[in-house]
């Protein structure tokens, strides 16, 4: 009896909670069983924009984006060293495999992962400026104040990477919004349109930008930042008294600008020759563009700068002596560039990688007024730049004369920055007669990069391939 | 009805509770017995012994005929049941004939049982929610056994399957211990490559398959880490891979790329056993890379110096400018790579239990050195605990099984395998003559670098599952499965300042760190209901049951540089910046609706029908739910009257399947528009990164399966073939749409209006060759013919995979330049211009398709038993193609494929490759780079290995309580290809090959 009961009771039991856990389970399911929270790391697009702290963590992820990676980095990825290999300013000791090596060798081919990484990763950047752009736009819980700034900044961010990608690519898309359906088939402007888009964002990021820096480290552009980008697109664009005017414009806002008396003053932190740096990844951390460039014993671990840059420096030059270091094993002497001096780690950064610095604005307008025929004008920018250097003032006369020592005097005040020189022998039409007698196997179609490989797969419209390749 | 809901977590908290009110009860029921049903025969008590002509047999079920109750013969194979006189016994075994022996009387019985081949038909397949003879099987199942499994020196359960199953691919992308195996169930359904993992079931309980590495930790491998390396061979029973509707749709949602089920050892019941083994063994590389010596390499360098017009040598050319000595003879893949790796392996098991209660604890130790340079090493522990109870009058079941496993991980950081391919012969010493790594003046990046920067990873692995049933009415059956999963893995790559040149001069504030912290915790509860009942001359059975199942991944990335010592690298307290990449915590939540109805009727016709509802959280809203289901059905001919006289066919089977599947493996909360952290600082501000460009619209990819057998067996079965043929079709393809670099990304999550095609033939064969006492002869030969096809892909022109598929083509296609041949003037690879502009043009001169699947692969296996001898050993064979391995541009500064030798050297030369150059021949360059993209790239990689072999000894002894056996293994012992470029088998090339494996060990149980 008592194990009928056992049973009974067992069963009883077993049935109460099978019914338990069934009626449990069909309380739960409901579709709400399978709906899930946002996940905790992560804002909606629309929350992002409601509030200015979220809002500006968008925008400033796009500079640390630039500083990190892309074209503007100053790790050896970047322009500044890679364009300085591709042109007459470095020599590439790499091993094979060394991404540097494709464009010091003259080899770079459209399947080339620099090639397709510096596509990719600027207009990734470019899409999220155009994101901060609409989600400013479109959010009711931001000042007006907060958006100028914002959509300024954004603005200026589209115009500096289309600017950069039109020289090395030719003619390309000109993305200003994120829908990707539109994006994915984007249609080829030619380099004039694309222009035309950089200077209308320039102009409307100069509305709407302040005048004076939101962080006085000068790490976020202001209405010069993008000043004096335009200076440069005009100038490129040969638009020579644009150019003058928007470089004097920066020029003249003498209570922000000036230019260091002491060469080595330049490429400090609190330089005033700083128009726009970017600031290190954290406290106490230098540039990319030191532990780049820098070695300490031959032969180069990387790179090192070219006898023909170093021969063309006069003895004189400060920037020879305190822009460039010899490392020697005995036998045999490698330069490296020397602008960025801090290798280490600081207590706190002493030196950010500048962008944008005054000295390159006289330059600008030197070059505008040589060829408005302005030659005192031109040679009086130019001096400028010459006597902060310890160099006498320039002999040149003639105009063909001035334009070719302001060539010479970029080469000299601007080499490894950014790829100067590569624009410079473009702008200048010299880039073939140059680098055919350093580089075996150079052609004209060399001026512009390949357009990647798997674009032109994806993209029908980008089509044909740049020419050479 | 918020409060109840189970995502709230209070939920988790009942199912403990009503686990421990089963506990609770089970106790005070055991005491039950039949008494009031006393026979009123008198019983008497027969014993016996059971063997199998020499050795005793454990484990054998004794039951009555006609009576419920049942024993279990001992380890030493003897047995006790009470019966009357007049009753009959009957002995089953799994794998041998069932015996059925009158009493007559008698009070002592010993049996012999004999292996046969017809028990094939009795085998029970496990199924997932059900189990069934392999005979009434309606599906496609494949299944390895332990028999096959322990025979292999393995790690990794897609190891013990390589080559055993028809219709499974499995690959091994490195020979690095831990790493990864690819595997494909009928080929590729999915366009997205890495949503074609199958779904693995653990005694019931899913087991996610998604990676628990990060790309910046695990880079010794090609692929992230995978959690499968934590499931144990060493304690599985059986592998079961379940491949068309019939067997998948119960599975829904997940079933699209095939269910491996895995059954873990249970205890046995008899004598209390305890097995020991223990191996040991070497593992060495399978083959090769034939490279270029010294001598050749530099007349390769120097002609391709001639070549260019360079007549003075770079500064930087330091092979052959003088820089490094021209007479140094280095071979580089027996200097990194031609290590010999130790391996040990220890198991213990101990097992025993009664009628009613059986249980298993055993434990295995394993570890594994490396082929490379350096003490690395990978170890790998773990314990299983196996627990069977059963009520007195058979009505309540519990089952309860639980594992953990410890694996600990040291390698380098990265494969040292490109640069034993890539370096000079003559490059310098690896160490100077005081023992330190030697920089040459900083002229090389030393490879061994690498020692100093390792990968190291830990994982912890805990799986339990317990199945509670009961048998409420006769015939109806409440089940339900609980399943916890816990797994936490640590993964960390150091790069401390030593692997850099010392010409940086940089200090420890230069050594980084990456940490990968990956934690994953999954329930499920799957209460059933099953019924069953004779109708008649037919038995119906039904089954239906609910999922309910909840996955957290909680993952954490971190880097961290700046240390005051290198010792300190692992202490992230200790370094200046520690900055978290990626600190994320998802949240998987799938529930579903299963059901089954089976009828069979007097056991010749079988119609089997199943279906499943599936919710998954990986949806947007309304897109959630979809649902499953499958028709099968089966003929048993030969048991009809006009076969049942003949004496040839033993067994014959028609069946046949349709069905759908449905796949989730997206990603959580891929629908959802969103910013993230980027973790990286400026202006005081960490950065938030558009997660995604979005698509809130994408639904479950389908999944439809075809598939039509024939089964047979011949003379008792001693001969059995399976033919099997299907035809899979996936559509609204589920893909990360490769979209224009200038949206901003390069994908798109989307389903896509594409259907791709798998069809395929898959034989089986066994036959028994030979069989008596002392001699046994089995063959197994699985055959797999597979296609696959892109049949439908509406814009295919217009989309952005115009470059990467071809309608009527397969998934894994490559389109290529169509290589002619060298040009004997300009010695430069030629190709053919197919649209005569005069150009080799992207894309259209880029056009000719190689398929990279394999044609045909499978496996042969033979199992010999000879008195105490029993040799096993398995030949897989793949036919396929693959790339041949590139390495830069023959000419430049790294060694190349000795066929590289035959090089163009002067107008009018018939040379097999293009002229060398170092970089400054355009031409060459170009035409380097699109060989590697030619037909001239791709080559055939067939081969035919000796994947598995296997002979092992019973050492007779005088003692009967002790049995010694001593092994001897081998893995992968004989590779024959024509693939010139190392192994053949691999998925991305530059990786260490699969490794020759030799292991002897002993095995007591006593």
């Amino acid at each position: 009896m008592k194990t009928i009961h056992n049973t009974t009771f067992y069963m009883h039991y077993f049935l109460q909670m099978f019914l338990f856990a069934s009626t449990f389970l069909c309380m739960t399911s409901c579709d709400s069983f399978v709906e899930v929270d946002l996940p905790k790391s992560q804002l909606t697009n629309v929350a992002v924009f409601d509030n200015y702290a979220t809002a500006d963590a968008a925008l400033t992820d796009i500079y640390a984006k630039i500083r990190d990676q892309g074209l503007l980095t100053g790790m050896t990825s970047g322009l500044s060293n890679q364009l300085a290999n591709y042109t007459d300013e470095l020599i590439c000791y790499g091993s094979p495999g060394d991404p540097a090596l494709p464009f010091y060798l003259n080899t770079l081919l459209p399947a080339n992962t620099s090639i397709t990484d510096y596509w990719n990763i600027s207009y990734n950047q470019i899409y999220a400026a155009n994101a901060v752009i609409e989600g400013v736009e479109e959010s009711d819980k931001l000042t007006v104040e907060e958006k100028d700034q914002l959509k300024g900044e954004a603005l200026f961010i589209r115009a500096l990477i289309h600017f950069y990608l039109t020289n090395l690519y030719g003619d390309l898309p000109y993305i200003t919004a994120t829908d990707y359906q539109k994006n994915n088939v984007a249609k080829k402007i030619t380099v004039s349109e694309v222009y035309t888009n950089v200077i209308s964002d320039l102009d409307s990021a100069i509305n709407l930008l302040a005048q004076d820096y939101d962080n006085p480290e000068r790490i976020r552009p202001n209405r010069f930042v993008a000043k004096a980008l335009l200076a440069r697109v005009y100038l490129y664009n040969g638009a020579w008294a644009e150019a003058s005017n928007a470089a004097s414009a920066v020029l003249n806002a003498t209570d922000l600008y000036g230019l260091e008396d002491n060469i080595d003053g330049v490429f400090l932190k609190d330089s005033k020759e700083t128009i726009w740096q970017l600031q290190p990844a954290t406290s106490g951390k230098n540039t990319d563009e030191a532990n780049s460039f820098i070695f300490f014993s031959g032969p180069p671990p990387l790179v090192a700068l070219t006898d023909n840059l170093m021969d063309s420096f006069s003895t004189a030059d400060l920037r020879k002596s305190n822009w460039t270091a010899a490392i020697t094993d005995g036998s045999s002497t490698w330069y490296h560039p020397f602008k960025y001096k801090e290798f280490d780690y600081t207590a706190t950064s002493v030196e950010y990688s500048i962008v944008f610095r005054l000295a390159e604005q006289y330059l600008i307008r030197a070059e505008a007024r040589a060829q408005q025929g302005d030659l005192i004008g031109a040679k009086e920018d130019l001096n400028k730049i010459r006597e902060r250097a310890g160099l006498d003032e320039t002999t040149a006369s003639s105009q063909q004369e001035i334009m070719e020592a302001i060539l010479q005097e970029r080469r000299w005040e601007l080499f490894t920055e950014y790829g100067h020189r590569f624009f410079d022998l473009k702008r200048f039409g010299q880039i073939d007669a140059v680098l055919s007698l350093t580089k075996t196997g150079w052609n004209t179609t060399d001026r512009l990069f390949p357009l990647p490989q798997n674009e032109l797969s994806i993209n029908p419209n980008l089509r044909p391939q740049n020419s050479g390749y | 009805m918020k409060t109840f809901s189970l995502n709230k977590g209070l939920g988790a908290l009942w199912y403990p509770l009503i686990l421990s009110l089963y506990f609770s009860v089970t106790p005070t029921y055991s005491n039950n017995t039949y008494r009031h049903k006393l026979s009123i025969q008198q019983q008497i008590q027969i014993s016996g012994k059971i063997t199998d002509g020499t050795t005793p047999l454990s484990g054998v079920s004794i039951s009555v005929k006609g009576q419920p109750k049942t024993a279990f013969s001992d380890f030493d194979g003897k047995y006790t049941i009470s019966a009357a006189p007049d009753d009959i016994l009957i002995f089953t075994y799994l794998g041998f004939r069932t015996l059925t022996i009158p009493v007559a009387g008698r009070s002592v019985i010993n049996v012999v049982m004999q292996e046969n081949a017809t028990s094939l038909q009795e085998v029970k397949i496990n199924a997932g929610y059900y189990s069934v003879k392999n005979s009434h099987s309606t599906g496609s199942i494949s299944k390895i056994t332990s028999k096959s499994i322990e025979t292999q020196p393995v790690t990794n359960i897609l190891a013990t399957m390589q080559g055993r199953m028809a219709g499974v691919s499995i690959t091994q992308t490195t020979g690095v211990p831990g790493g990864g195996f690819e595997i494909k169930i009928r080929g590729q359904n999915s366009i997205r490559p890495d949503a074609n993992a199958p779904l693995y079931v653990i005694d019931g309980v899913p087991y996610s398959s998604d990676p628990i590495g990060y790309n910046q930790t695990s880079t010794t491998f090609p692929t992230v880490t995978s959690p499968l390396n934590s499931i144990n061979p060493a304690t599985i029973e059986s592998i079961e891979v379940l491949k068309d509707a019939d067997a998948t749709s119960i599975y829904g949602s997940r079933g699209a790329n095939g269910v491996v089920l895995i059954t873990t050892k249970k205890g046995k019941a008899g004598k209390t056993a305890v097995n020991i083994k223990a191996t040991t063994g070497v593992g060495t590389v399978t083959k090769f890379m034939k490279l270029m010596n010294t001598e050749q390499y530099l007349a390769m360098r120097r002609q391709a110096f001639i070549n260019d017009g360079i007549t003075s040598y770079p500064s930087y050319a330091y092979d052959v400018n003088g820089t490094w000595d021209q007479n140094r003879y280095t071979d580089w893949q027996e200097e990194f790579l031609g290590g010999t790796a130790q391996i040990n392996d220890f198991q213990g098991t101990l097992s025993g239990g009664s009628d009613k209660t059986q249980f298993l604890l055993s434990s295995t130790y394993h570890t594994e050195s490396t082929v490379f340079p350096g003490d690395f090493i990978y170890k790998k522990g773990g314990a299983q605990f196996n627990m069977n109870h059963r009520s007195e009058d058979n009505k309540f079941k519990f089952n309860f099984s639980t594992g953990y496993n410890i694996q600990d991980n040291d390698q380098p950081a990265f494969d040292l395998t490109p640069s034993a391919r890539y370096l000079a012969p003559n490059a310098p010493a690896v160490y100077d003559d005081a023992g330190n790594l030697n920089w040459e003046n900083g002229t090389w990046q030393n490879p061994l670098r690498y020692l100093a920067a390792t990968f190291q990873s830990k994982t912890n692995d805990l799986a339990s599952s317990a199945v509670l049933s009961y048998e409420l009415f006769p015939n109806v059956v409440l089940k339900s499965n609980f399943g916890f999963t816990d797994l936490r893995h640590t993964e960390t790559r150091t790069a401390p300042s030593t692997v850099y040149n010392p010409a940086y001069h940089l200090t420890s504030a230069y050594s980084s760190v990456y940490v990968n912290n990956t934690e994953r915790q999954s329930w499920i509860v799957e209460p059933q209901i099953n019924w069953e009942k004779e109708l008649g001359r037919g038995k119906i059975g039904a089954l239906f049951g609910g999922t309910f199942q909840n996955q957290n991944t909680t993952r954490l990335y971190q880097f961290a540089n700046g240390f005051t010592s290198n010792s300190l690298i692992y202490d992230l307290a200790s370094a200046s910046t520690v900055r978290v990449l990626y600190s994320d915590n998802t949240l998987y939540k799938y529930q579903a609706f299963f059901g089954r109805i089976n009828y069979n009727w007097n056991q010749k016709y079988i119609l089997n029908l199943t279906g499943r509802r599936d919710g998954s959280s990986r949806f947007g809203p309304d897109k959630q739910f979809a649902n499953f289901g499958a028709i099968g059905m089966a003929w048993l001919f030969s048991k009809e009257n006009f076969l049942k006289e003949n004496t040839w066919l033993s067994f014959g089977k028609l069946r046949a399947s349709y069905g759908t599947t449905g796949n989730d493996q997206i990603g959580d909360y891929q629908f959802l528009n969103t910013y993230a952290s980027s973790g990286v600082l400026y202006d005081s501000n960490v950065g938030l990164q558009p997660s995604r460009l979005f698509n809130p619209d994408f639904g479950w990819e389908v999944n439809k399966k075809l598939e039509a057998a024939l089964e047979t067996g011949f003379l008792q079965d001693r001969i059995f073939l399976t033919a099997a043929w299907y035809q899979n079709h996936s559509s609204n393809q589920l893909v990360g749409v490769p979209l224009s670099g200038t949206t901003g990304f390069q994908t798109l999550q989307a389903n896509l209006d594409a259907t791709v095609e798998n069809t395929g033939w898959e034989l089986t064969l066994r036959t028994v060759n030979f069989s008596s006492q002392n001699f046994n002869w089995t063959t197994n030969l699985n055959l797999t013919l597979a296609q696959n096809k892109l049949l439908r892909f509406p814009g295919l022109e217009a989309s952005s995979y115009n470059q990467q598929y071809r309608i009527g083509e397969p998934l894994n296609i490559k389109l290529l330049y169509q290589y002619t041949g060298i040009d004997p003037q300009t010695g430069v690879c030629q190709f053919a211009d197919t649209n005569n502009d005069g150009t080799i043009s992207f894309p259209e001169d880029k056009q000719t398709v190689a398929d990279l699947n394999p044609q045909y692969f499978g496996g042969l296996q033979n199992q010999l038993t000879y008195q105490h001898w029993k040799l096993d050993f398995l030949f897989q064979f793949v036919k396929q193609e693959n790339y041949n391995y590139s390495v830069g541009i023959p000419g430049q500064m790294s060694n190349q494929p000795i066929r590289m030798i035959d090089s163009w050297q002067q107008a009018g030369d018939n040379a097999t490759q293009q002229i060398y150059t170092t970089g400054y021949n355009d031409a060459a360059v170009t035409a380097n780079y699109l060989y590697t993209d030619s037909t001239g790239g791709i080559t055939d990689a067939s081969f035919i290995r000796l994947k598995n072999i296997a002979l092992s000894y019973d050492v007779p002894l005088n003692t009967k309580n002790v049995r010694c056996q001593l092994i001897l293994q081998s893995q992968n012992l004989l590779t024959f290809s024509k693939y010139k470029d190392g192994d053949p088998e691999f998925i991305s090339s530059g990786y260490l090959p699969p490794l020759k494996i030799i292991t002897a060990g002993m095995q007591l149980t006593f």
